[in-house]
């Protein structure tokens, strides 16, 4: 008849064999869990428990659910998660020079230095926080209402411009864009584009970057004579480039002593081969800052943000050909024609709403982005978007002078919030 | 390349843009070989520095002001090159130039390659004051001299005189026939060192393609020879040298300094390649790849379908870009392989898994294209989609044409048998013994306590059954192995 | 996810090519398997007994590492989720952030149904198709369970989007369920003082719910509890804090879990995240004045998030200076980054061109059209774009891939009719394709002129080269 076997038993037969499946198990009845306290259970253990529970489902009835869940109690548990180590580091770049090493600024920016990704303080504190350069022109220039607004007055004369960026927007660092000396704009020869860079050193005692027009032509001569009017400041020269000779902008660089900005067009390959050049052309590699392009939200953001990305983990890698701090040239989000246009030139959207709000928070969003992906410096425009993501990135930094407003709100009241 | 200074020097423009110019009967001054009269060209490396006279182009043979207009005439370019990295094995490489840095000339059209270039020069050249074709070599020896570094020295001759042009169009077709047997004649075990490309890697970051004499790029643009090229003229682009190493498995093609490379270039994606591999560590391919393998499990064969084939339905159900879909991305996906159309002409195409013994479908315009390449034995035994259209049809076809893979098939390079063949396939798993037992109702168990390991502290879970009556319908179990 | 091919995926299939998933052998299905185009339920042998043991482990091994939850039901359902990789360059994201507009119960019922409309019906097009929001997170306000119900009644009558129910108190939330029971919403929010009474909702009404600690531990201790208890269906709020090393802790909350979930493999933490962006306008207050101030700031933090890891976000602002850029960033970040993004093919005007004006020829792969049709149109240049499909690669590659070729302009040409919008026959192609000039031109019996290798440089080319002379320069006749 029936034979008692005892758990036992069976647990020795089972012994001999695998155990592949259990068909139709019924337990009816209690099932209580002992566990002890303080001790971290592998979900898998709790997969198993909850999958025996599982097998219980027929057995129990409504109430005895609820009442299962009433005794219920939280399972304590600690969360932890593994550090990411990486083997790279990215080059620390100053700019700027105090007169302590032949220059006139008053202070001098650091970059990069950094041992994991962006704000991983968790990982490892990221040593410099982001920096802005507000951009400023050589001639006046066509610009959104909404940033020209900010710049009316000071248009006709780049010391005055520069000037207002430190003084009224809290611009770290100032860019001058010699754009007038594109010979399809104004032609401007080389020296007086150099006296212009000397106005600008004389305007602000920030560090300074200086861009050239972009005319593959006509660049190296300026930059070359604008390095050289620079000489001992420690600037950034923007920028060698493989569609130019490179070569010349770059020696100007070493021969002044400036920090050259590699810059290439959204190819990281490109920008690779390009760092190569500049190392055979004896560039230190504390002299070295990338420009791998900014693309505005919308019109390829999504390319310069993962072009970035993988730069920088890369270098983080080990890769020491992309190991250097990040410029981005955020003024590029204007753009972007949901930045300044009107309204929409597609009748079915939704209205756009005023231009002079949209405009900025492209341009803070594009900053911002590019920054969670490895940006370390940004060239603005808008002095509010500028304004915005020094405060944001401030705080991802962990800058103690950020304010803790949000510390002493109570989050969760957000759904009560009238 | 600054356009200035050549428009002083040169009476005609050149820029990159006028690389697709055509010139046309009615707008030409000459044509110059092309059907109707012989002509070649051919870049010789000339070991002696001493013997170039650098930048000097020597005519024989009538000038342009000395030819009719609307006249044929033969033409031959003879360029010799020097420089300290340049040796004969590049020469095609440069050769294969001429036609590139030609066509940014103004006015001057270049067609073709070796024997077969077909050259117009434009009237609107001519009236605009191009005199001579000595002005032609000498921009073109600048173009070259400016593109390639690594030429130190070069001069040219340039001959019209027919005679003088069929004379040497024997040498130059000699010249031809030794390069491409020495071509197909080097092989892996012939050099020292490969090359890697990283162009793709835009694209897909982790994809290395490493490049050996029999293994060409999986886009079809670099041979060995070209990536070697490309390594010296620019050692900071995309193609360096792989130092071979040691060689782990000739067969497969799997090399220590190819392995380290790997590592290296990938980030660390993967660490070994079998160069002639398609299942067992196979190169990973970007997405430039012009012919997509895939494995057929239920014949064990291998598919092939090319870019821009006409053929859209595979087999497997899969059309060519699913497939590129798959494989793409620099990662190594087993079943899946990106190559080149030329790598089906390497003597070592996939050997290690039974080279074409081991193909049992290509798409008709690709088998077509490829035709030479198949060997006469397996040329009947590879379907098409004229032929089959699903994996039953295969599997019938195959075994109407007893296809090796239907018995097994045995590596050519070795003797070895590396499948078992279909008829063994049915042998299962063991069914796993049943063994029944029956707890009855009501037995009051209590279950020991059973622990269960748990990350960090060793701490027991005990689950107790209170009260609880189990019944379990069956156990199914397995014998242990060993037991 | 576990698998790294078809292959691997195949072997746990039936292999006996029987074609009722619609596909014509396993291994046709197990590709699309493992892209996300098929569902493992399309495979019914796969659940016979014969095939069930490997169909359940290959259903684990298929599974994401981040467990997918989906709201909603029918056309608007959104999945959240179901994520692998922590960089989408890594494969791609899968499941874009849901974005979710609020309402409250005290709002008075035109205002309420109004803004419910607004948020239902704003649209903005975008590289080919009208990008929406997803959905409306109610919120009790009044604390009054009958006031929360009937707002959340009004609400589902004003809108087909999947809704979250947000209040910490279990009686007001379930009274708000009752309305709308069948329409699978997301409760808000489970903390470690009323976790039991949502457990039990959840389990009753068989809805995803949300679990809410700043406090990592207790975060994954409801997690834990939930799972035992038989609840997957799980979102984790880690708290959003807006400012100051508040938001420096919600980023590396947020970064960690994510961490733990997909590279370390822990289960037990690894399910969709929710950020609540708007706490921004609880630091900078509800006065009408701030308002901008605070919009932008909740942009910013939802700018952080679309990127770092949420799957889903609670937004207030509904201002379309908020909504564009917002909805514009999560279109961008959560694109598949192995495709190339490209646009419409066909013929557009810039500007106003008459049949004078010059007709320009770009590849339609989206960055190469933006730069090209900004380059002509900010410098005023009253011209015809002809777009035309390269399968989305730019020209470079194009050209040296084929996708590019001579043909690809001559069924251009027909196929937007170019030739009844210029009388001149004449198109200029861009620098980079110059290779096929003379091609092209005897295909389609067109003239081609040679633009600049960028498009940056086109009114100087212009200066230099339009209107073209009989006998163009660049063209030997």
């Amino acid at each position: 008849m029936e034979k008692k076997i005892t758990l036992e038993d069976i647990a020795r037969i089972l012994d001999r064999y695998d155990v592949v499946e259990l068909e139709d198990v019924k337990i009816k009845g209690d099932v209580e869990l002992e566990l002890s306290t303080g001790v971290a259970i592998p979900p898998s253990v709790v997969q198993a428990l909850q999958s025996m529970m599982g097998m219980q489902k027929e057995g129990i009835s409504v109430v005895s659910e609820e009442k299962g869940i009433e005794e219920l109690e939280l399972i304590p548990t600690k969360f932890e998660v593994a550090k990411t180590e990486w083997n790279g580091q990215i080059e620390e770049v100053t700019i700027g020079a105090t007169s302590a090493d032949g220059g006139t600024r008053e202070a001098t920016v650091t970059i990069g230095g950094e041992k994991a990704l962006p704000f991983y303080n968790f990982d490892h504190q990221t040593p410099h926080p982001p920096v802005i350069s507000v951009d400023c022109f050589d001639m006046p220039i066509s610009l959104a209402k909404a940033v020209r607004e900010h710049y009316e007055d000071v248009m006709e004369d780049p010391g005055e411009w520069a000037k207002k960026n430190v003084r009224e927007f809290g611009a770290d660092m100032v860019t001058i864009h010699l754009i007038s000396t594109d010979p399809t704009i104004k032609d401007t020869p080389a020296r007086e584009a150099a006296k212009t860079v000397e106005e600008v050193l004389q305007a602000v005692k920030v560090p300074i970057v200086i861009g050239g027009s972009g005319n593959p032509d006509k660049d190296p001569e300026v930059l070359e004579a604008a390095a050289e009017a620079a000489e001992g400041e420690r600037c950034l020269i923007a920028s060698a480039n493989l569609n130019m000779d490179y070569e010349r902008i770059a020696k100007a660089a070493l021969e002044h002593g400036h920090v050259i900005l590699s810059w290439t067009q959204l190819d990281i390959n490109a920008q690779k081969t390009l760092n190569r050049y500049l190392f055979k052309l004896g560039v230190p590699r504390e002299d070295i800052v990338i420009d791998p392009t900014t693309a505005a939200l919308g019109y390829g953001l999504d390319y310069a943000f993962t072009n970035i990305e993988r730069m920088r983990i890369s270098a983080l890698k080990g890769d020491t050909d992309l190991a250097f701090p990040i410029s981005c040239g955020i003024t590029n989000a204007w753009g972007a024609r949901e930045a300044w246009m009107k309204d929409s030139p597609i009748k079915e959207d939704s209205d756009w709403g005023p231009s002079v709000y949209r405009g900025p928070l492209y341009e803070i969003m594009t900053g911002l982005t590019l920054g969670i992906a490895g940006g370390d410096m940004f060239m603005m425009m808008h002095p509010k978007a500028a304004g915005a993501v020094k405060r944001v990135t401030q705080m991802l930094f962990g800058a103690k002078e950020a304010e803790d407003e949000g510390k002493k709100v109570r989050i969760e009241d957000w759904v009560t919030w009238k | 390349m600054a356009e200035t200074e050549e428009e002083e020097k040169f009476p005609f423009d050149i820029n990159p843009m006028y690389e697709g110019e055509r010139v046309r009967k009615a707008g030409m001054y000459v044509e110059l070989g092309g059907q109707g009269k012989p002509g070649y060209e051919l870049v010789l490396f000339e070991p002696d520095p001493e013997q170039i006279k650098d930048g000097e182009v020597d005519l024989i043979g009538p000038d342009l002001e000395d030819m009719e207009e609307g006249g044929n005439y033969a033409y031959a370019m003879i360029y010799r090159v020097y420089g300290e990295q340049i040796e004969k094995d590049l020469e095609a490489v440069i050769e294969r130039r001429n036609h590139e840095y030609q066509s940014y000339i103004q006015g001057y059209m270049h067609l073709n390659q070796r024997a077969e270039i077909w050259v117009r020069i434009s009237k609107e050249a001519v009236k605009k004051g191009l005199k001579s074709l000595k002005q032609i070599g000498k921009a073109t020896i600048m173009l070259f001299k400016a593109e390639l570094p690594f030429i130190e020295k070069m001069d040219a001759t340039f001959i019209t005189d027919e005679e003088e042009v069929k004379k040497g169009l024997e040498e130059a077709n000699r010249i031809y026939e030794a390069r491409d047997v020495k071509t197909r004649g080097l092989h892996d075990e012939d050099v020292d060192e490969f090359y890697q490309c990283t162009l793709c890697q835009s694209f897909a970051p982790t994809n290395v393609c490493v490049v050996s004499p029999d293994r060409i790029a999986l886009c079809g643009a670099m041979s060995w020879f070209d990536s070697r090229a490309a390594a010296r003229i620019d050692p900071e682009g995309p193609n360096a040298p792989i130092p071979k190493g040691d060689c782990i498995d000739p067969i497969g093609g799997e090399y220590t300094g190819v392995n380290e490379a790997a590592v290296r270039l990938s980030s660390g994606e993967y660490d070994s390649i079998k160069l002639h591999s398609f299942l067992e560590k196979p190169h990973t391919s970007c997405g430039c790849f012009e012919v997509a393998g895939f494995y057929i499990p239920e014949v064990e064969g291998i598919g092939w379908v090319h870019r821009g084939s006409k053929v859209t339905d595979t087999p497997i159900g899969l059309p060519f870009s699913t497939i590129a879909g798959s494989v793409g991305g620099g990662k190594q996906v087993k079943g899946f392989l990106g190559i080149g159309v030329q790598y089906f002409y390497s003597p070592k195409f996939i050997q290690y898994d039974g080279g074409w013994r081991r193909v049992v479908w290509m798409a008709s315009d690709l088998k077509a294209r490829v035709a030479e390449a198949i060997p006469a034995e397996m040329k009947d035994k590879i379907a098409t989609e004229k032929e089959v259209k699903t994996i039953e049809e295969l599997r019938e076809f195959l075994q109407r044409v007893d296809h090796p893979v239907v018995k097994g098939v045995i590596r050519e390079v070795d003797g070895e048998r590396i499948t078992e063949g279909w008829a063994v396939e049915a042998e299962a798993v063991a069914a796993p013994a049943e063994v029944e037992e029956e707890v009855p109702s009501e037995a009051q168990v209590p279950l020991a306590s059973v622990p269960l390991v748990a990350s960090g502290a060793n701490t027991p879970v005990r689950i107790i059954l209170k009260d609880a009556d189990i019944s379990i319908g069956k156990i199914i179990v397995k014998r242990k192995e060993g037991k | 996810m576990k698998l790294n091919s078809p292959m691997e995926v195949w072997k746990y299939l039936p292999g006996t090519n029987c074609k009722e998933c619609g596909e014509k052998t396993c291994l046709a299905f197990a590709s699309l398997l493992m892209e996300r185009k098929k569902k493992l339920e399309e495979c019914p042998p796969l659940f016979e007994p014969k095939y069930a043991e490997k169909g359940k482990k290959l259903a684990e091994l298929l599974a994401p590492e981040v467990r997918e939850v989906e709201i909603g039901i029918g056309e608007r359902a959104r999945k959240m989720g179901g994520e692998d990789v922590m960089h989408r360059h890594e494969r791609t994201f899968f499941n874009r952030t849901v974005l979710v507009y609020d309402v409250w119960d005290t709002m008075k019922e035109e205002e309420l149904r109004e803004r419910v409309r607004k948020i239902t019906e704003w649209k903005k097009f975008y590289v080919g198709e009208f990008l929406k929001v997803d959905a409306i997170a109610i919120r009790s306000v009044s604390g009054e369970a009958k006031t929360f119900a009937q707002c959340v009644k009004r609400v589902a009558e004003e809108t087909d989007f999947p809704l979250v129910l947000c209040s910490f108190n279990a009686k007001v939330i379930e009274e708000g369920l009752k309305e709308v029971s069948n329409r699978r919403p997301l409760i808000y929010a489970a903390d470690k003082e009323n976790w039991k009474e949502f457990l039990g909702i959840a389990k009753r009404f068989k809805v995803p719910v949300t679990l809410f600690s700043p406090d990592l531990d207790m975060l994954n201790s409801l997690a834990v509890t939930f799972s035992s208890a038989g609840i997957e269906d799980i979102v984790l709020d880690p708290g959003t804090y807006p400012e100051g090393g508040g938001l420096e802790q919600t980023f590396s909350r947020f970064v960690r879990i994510r961490r733990a979930g997909i590279a370390d493999g822990n289960k037990g933490i690894a399910y969709p995240l929710i950020a609540v962006p708007m706490t921004a306008w609880m630091v900078h207050g509800s006065k009408a004045e701030n308002a901008l101030a605070a919009s932008y700031w909740e942009a910013i933090i939802a700018d952080l998030f679309i990127i770092k890891y949420a799957d889903i976000m609670i937004l207030h602002s509904i201002e379309p200076h908020s909504l564009i850029p917002v909805r514009t960033l999560v279109a961008n970040i959560y694109t598949d980054p192995r495709r190339p993004v490209s646009v419409e093919p066909g013929l557009r005007e810039i500007g106003n061109p008459t049949e004078r004006s010059p007709l320009f020829v770009t590849t339609n792969f989206a960055l190469t059209y933006y730069t090209v049709e900004s380059d002509i149109s900010s410098n005023k240049i009253d011209s015809y774009l002809m777009v035309v499909d390269s399968e989305g690669i730019g020209v470079e590659s194009a050209v040296a891939g084929g996708q590019l070729n001579a043909e690809s302009f001559k069924d251009a040409l027909e196929s937007f009719k170019a030739a009844d919008k210029v009388k001149h026959k004449t198109m200029v192609i861009p620098g980079l394709a110059a290779r096929l000039s003379g091609e092209t031109e005897d295909v389609t019996g067109w003239t081609v002129l040679v633009g600049p290798r960028d498009s940056g440089r086109i009114p100087d080319w212009m200066d230099k080269n339009w209107p073209p002379e009989t006998g163009s320069k660049t063209m030997a006749r």
